[in-house]
């Protein structure tokens, strides 16, 4: 396509104006240090290497009229320095008077802004406003400590020891209690006079923050009374008077502990901790999956009215109506296996009675009621304890191993069952189910249809597995026999008529070879089915005859028809259900007819293969 | 960022007041301007001390292991503990070590510069010339470190000749733990520190030594130095001898544990050196020995153990290939699991090599370091034990023992297995030798320090003992 066609379509006025001219000249620039003559014989290629000589940047040429700035060794003292130590350092020195300006120069604004930084820095040293003690308390007076600060177990003399090593140190706990090291004048005394070596008393860490913080609060109390305090003082007031020395201590031992455990300690807490994080993050899992469900399964609560309950008139009412409600219930449940198999569990009928009981404890409580709520449990347990297998499976008893937590129909399952993987196979599934005349969905799906529906599902599900592979097999046959017809008739066309025992002897040796070949798969996939048969259907063994095989499948079909009926037989006590069982199975006969149509079809098939 | 531009001194907090930093070893002694990254002047703290022609004579620095001269004997004036024994000496070292180059004497006589040959008799009267010169350091503030068990009496007389006979301005004794700390950029650490003769720990917290956790114990650089001393003797081939250069005239290459071929210089009775001196020559070939050869068993577990696959470690290090070594006599050696077994006893007492001729006595295992680990940690509260676990500064010229870190880390993982333990050691050579002196240096030039120093004045008026009121 030329540029007069692209033009042509986005409608561009054709080759109006010159293009702009894409390249620019490049000038290479001349390096430094090269004369301009000899820059120009080097032509347009410049070598790679670059002659200049390596030398400093050196100062900007405006910078050489500037004047100097010097610097001296000027002295200094220091203001948190109380005795006046003159040290010196090095410091730009100061003008007199502001110079006058040569030009107004960048420098220019830069000196007056330095000289704006050092003037108080002369006035001040500029580190002295680092130098920053800790707030400590007002020392107390000698009335104030003997009203309010005295301790039998701190003397005057170590309170004051204690308060000049909480200044001088700042606070730090640590090493007030590395350096305390207090010895009383008085007991030095008493101690030389009883012991050799005096006894040496050892305060805690503890017992000083103890002392120091009962000494502060109450310092800020004389200050300010708590009534008068700002906030942050009576936060701060209440800290230190709530301060615990036994329990910091304990809380020292504890962590005394926890860093000495032994190697094997802390690999156990690593696994536990990791263990914790697993379990808590299930645990949230748990709670928003419930949470989801409750969601799904909350039932509006009933706002009713309660006015009406509140008659003596409204509550016989409403026993009456509750009564006839468990009477109903009751004569269900000796209904049996219609009300059973109309509950998706039939066990739960019983509770279900005892529950619609309890509610009627609440309002009326009367004595009937729960007369009658007793009899009912009682109805149940004996309804419990009388099933035998055989009146269990009269009544559609079934007992659950483990229940899927949520509500969900049978039919859906049974539904979920013809969804294959692909939608090819769905669509077969569909195919062959409509052959044998089974509604995708099925009409009266009760317990035992949907098993019998589950298996045949299966069974069809396999017999689509053995037809696939089986095809794949045909196929392969095909396209090998044709590759041996060809080399044959390439070799007979090589061999020529003269050499002909030979060769054909030759010819049925490779004949048998490619035989083999042939059979090699399909003997080893038991003529395809089996292979499908092998890994679904345990049943069904890897190593049969293709014969074996599809009498095998037929076989289960026949096994399959069994069960099919099996329902009717089932559903034939129950008079309730019995005639919407019936299309059931009328419907499950006719299936019964088809799936065998289908499985001749396979049949078909395979005495096919047996001819190949 | 413009290299070429130093930082404003708000930026780095420095403010450089041309303090000397003095930082006195048992081995070596550290002297330099505050603010540098290294010390200028670096001098054996050993002096030779010979007679000629009836004048007692000293030997300062370096020019000590030159010259043997008939009779010339070697002191240290620090005692083994690393605390100063013979005042009048030290004093002498330590000015040596700042006037040597960087205070100087101003430049004099030019019969003294050693370019010109001196006649005897004029000497003398130099001496005395010099010694009516005016204070060495009347205009630099002086910062000197100290050991953290530094007695009360030792920092006073310190205090006292800096004052009284150098004539400084302002004056501040600090500790070299505290210092490490600085130099590795803590405030808070627990301080191992490998010297020559001790090892130390020390706890930091806030850049205050906590006295009640310093430990220290004598396996020090020369303990090891004693440990080789103890390997030679009882080598397999041979037992070897330390012959230093100085006696050897010549010598010609021999094969790995052949006997030397060596002819020596022979020195008649009168004019041989003390036998201090050929010590103090031993132990540079042992330094040489040290640094070329003596590796730390890496660890985990103690080299006499036995590794979790069965096999002992110490036949694991056996299986590591040796590493040779010359003697200056020309005898050389291939050093396989001996190298290892040195310096074990620094983590395990009784791998000690034992030797009775020995001046100093085998070690305890309360002296090792992991032991003296504990005992500092224990001293001091319980809370700040974690985080000094995760700043632990090594520092020392013989902690740059090949592997001694690396099995640090593993005896202190194995021994506190629940706090995180984090070693931080220097990974310059320099900085881990200088490791108090450079922290020193940044302490003296730091703006917020100059509050600290001591004045003159307050020396006059408090008196020495200042020292322990102020440097705390």
């Amino acid at each position: 396509m030329a540029a007069a066609d692209v033009r042509d379509m986005l409608d561009l006025p054709a080759e109006g104006q010159p293009r702009p001219h894409k390249k620019q000249k490049v000038t290479e620039k001349r390096p430094e240090g090269i004369t301009r003559e000899l820059f120009a014989l080097l032509g347009e290629r410049a070598p790679p290497i670059a002659i200049n000589e390596n030398r400093y940047k050196g100062r900007p040429k405006w910078m050489s009229k500037l004047r100097v700035r010097p610097w001296e060794m000027a002295p200094f003292t220091n203001g948190a320095r109380s005795d006046g130590l003159v040290l010196r350092h090095w410091q730009r020195r100061q003008e007199p008077a502001k110079p006058p300006a040569p030009e107004g120069s960048e420098m220019d604004v830069d000196e007056k802004k330095e000289e704006g930084e050092t003037k108080p820095l002369e006035q001040e040293y500029s580190f002295t406003k680092y130098n920053i003690k800790a707030r400590v308390p007002r020392r107390y007076t000698d009335d104030e400590y003997n009203q309010r600060l005295r301790s039998d177990d701190w003397s005057r003399q170590e309170t004051d020891y204690l308060m000049d090593l909480v200044e001088e140190y700042d606070l730090r706990w640590v090493v007030i209690a590395d350096r305390y090291d207090y010895q009383s004048p008085d007991m030095d005394a008493e101690a030389n006079a009883n012991a050799l070596v005096p006894a040496k008393r050892y305060r805690t860490m503890e017992q000083m923050k103890a002392r120091y913080y009962f000494v502060a609060a109450t310092m800020l109390a004389i200050e300010h009374p708590p009534s008068e305090m700002s906030e942050t003082e009576f936060d701060l007031h209440e800290k230190m008077l709530k301060f615990d020395a036994e329990r910091e201590r304990a809380r020292k031992e504890l962590a005394a502990l926890q860093l000495n455990r032994t190697s094997d300690e802390v690999r156990e807490e690593g696994i536990l901790l990791e263990e914790l994080k697993r379990i808590t993050a299930s645990e949230q899992n748990f709670i928003t999956d419930r949470r989801e469900l409750y969601s799904r399964l909350e039932v509006p609560i009933s706002v009713g009215n309660t006015t009406m309950y509140q008659s003596s008139a409204g509550l016989s009412q409403l026993l009456q109506t509750l009564l006839q409600a468990d009477k109903s219930k009751k004569r269900r449940s000796l209904l049996g296996p219609d009300a059973a198999a109309s509950s998706p569990a039939g066990q739960n009928v019983p509770a279900r009675d005892s529950r619609a009981d309890t509610p009627t404890n609440y309002p009326g409580g009367t004595t009937k009621k729960s007369a009658a709520a007793a009899a009912a449990a009682r109805e149940a347990q004996q309804a419990l304890k009388s099933l035998t297998p055989a009146e269990e499976a009269k009544y559609g008893v079934q007992h659950h191993e483990r229940l899927t937590p949520s509500v969900q129909f049978r039919s859906d399952r049974a539904q979920k069952l013809t969804q294959a993987k692909s939608n090819v196979q769905t669509q077969k599934l569909a195919a062959a189910l409509a052959e044998l005349e089974i509604p995708l969905r099925l009409v009266m799906p009760t317990e035992r249809v949907c098993k019998d529906f589950e298996k045949l599902i299966h069974s069809v599900n396999l017999l689509l597995d053995a037809r696939k592979v089986s095809e794949k097999v045909e196929s392969e046959i095909r396209v090998l026999e044709a590759a041996k017809e060809e080399r044959e008739r390439k070799e007979r066309e090589a061999a020529g008529i003269a050499q002909g025992d030979e060769s054909q002897t030759q010819g049925q040796g490779v004949k048998q070879e490619v035989d083999e070949a042939t059979k090699l798969p399909a003997a080893s996939g038991g003529d395809g089915e089996a292979i499908a048969a092998a890994p679904t259907a345990p049943a069904g063994g890897p190593a049969e005859t293709p014969g074996q095989g599809t009498s095998q499948v037929e076989t289960t079909a026949e096994a399959e028809g069994e069960k099919e009926k099996e329902p009717i037989s089932g559903a034939a006590p129950a008079p309730a259900e019995g005639e919407k069982d019936q299309d059931a199975s009328a419907a499950a006969e006719s299936s019964n007819k088809r799936s065998a149509s289908v499985l001749s079809n396979g049949s078909d098939k395979s005495p096919k293969r047996q001819k190949k | 960022m413009n290299p070429s531009i130093p930082p404003s001194a708000a930026e780095y907090g420095g403010d450089e007041v041309s303090a000397i930093v003095l930082d006195p070893g048992f081995s070596t002694t550290r002297a330099g301007f505050a603010g540098e990254d290294t010390p200028k002047s670096l001098i054996p703290s050993y002096y030779g001390k010979y007679s000629s022609d009836g004048q007692k004579k000293l030997i300062f620095g370096d020019d000590v292991f030159v010259t043997p001269r008939p009779g010339l004997s070697v002191h240290n004036p620090m005692g083994n503990d690393g605390i100063v024994e013979d005042w009048d000496m030290a004093e002498r070292v330590w000015e040596y070590s700042f006037k040597s180059k960087l205070t100087g004497p101003k430049p004099g006589n030019p019969f003294q510069n050693g370019l010109n040959d001196i006649p005897d008799g004029e000497l003398p009267s130099e001496m005395e010339g010099v010694e009516t010169d005016e204070k060495p350091l009347a205009d630099s503030p002086l910062l000197m470190t100290e050991c953290g068990w530094n007695p009360t009496k030792a920092r006073e007389k310190t205090i006292d000749i800096a004052m009284e006979k150098w004539g400084t301005p302002a004056f501040y004794l600090a500790r070299t733990g505290v210092l490490a700390a600085f130099a590795s950029g803590k405030a808070s650490a627990l301080v191992v520190d490998i010297g020559a003769s001790n090892i130390s720990v020390t706890p930091v917290h806030d850049g205050m030594v906590l006295k009640r956790g310093v430990q220290h114990s004598p396996l020090g650089g020369d303990y090891i130095s004693s440990q080789i001393r103890a390997l030679f003797k009882s080598n397999s081939p041979q037992p070897i001898t330390i012959t230093p250069h100085y006696l050897i005239s010549s010598k010609t290459a021999v094969d790995a544990g052949q006997p030397p071929q060596v002819k020596y210089k022979s020195f008649p009775p009168e004019r041989t050196p003390d036998a201090s001196y050929r010590s103090l020559l031993e132990e540079r070939t042992l330094s040489e020995f040290k640094e070329c050869v003596v590796q730390v068993w890496p660890g985990p577990n103690k080299l006499s153990a036995i590794s979790p696959n069965g096999v002992s470690n110490e036949e694991v290090a056996r299986s590591s290939p040796g590493r040779p070594f010359e003697f200056p006599d020309g005898y050389n050696q291939v050093f396989g699991v001996d190298r290892y077994r040195v310096v074990e006893s620094l983590f395990d007492a009784k791998a000690a090599i034992p030797d009775p001729e020995s001046a100093s006595p085998a070690p305890t295992q309360s002296q090792t370091v992991p032991e003296l680990i504990k005992a500092a940690l224990n001293g001091v509260d319980v809370d700040i034990r974690p985080h000094l676990l995760a700043n632990v500064v090594v520092t020392g010229a013989s902690s740059l023992l090949y592997g001694f870190t690396e099995r640090l880390n593993q005896e202190l993982i194995q021994s506190f297995p629940g706090p995180r333990v984090r070693i931080s050691a220097a990974g310059h050579t320099s900085e881990r030798r200088f490791g108090s002196w450079i922290g020193g240096s940044i302490l003296a030039s730091l703006g917020t320090f100059h509050q600290m120093w001591i004045s003159k004045k307050e020396y006059d008026e408090h008196g020495p003992n200042i020292v322990e009121k102020r440097c705390k």
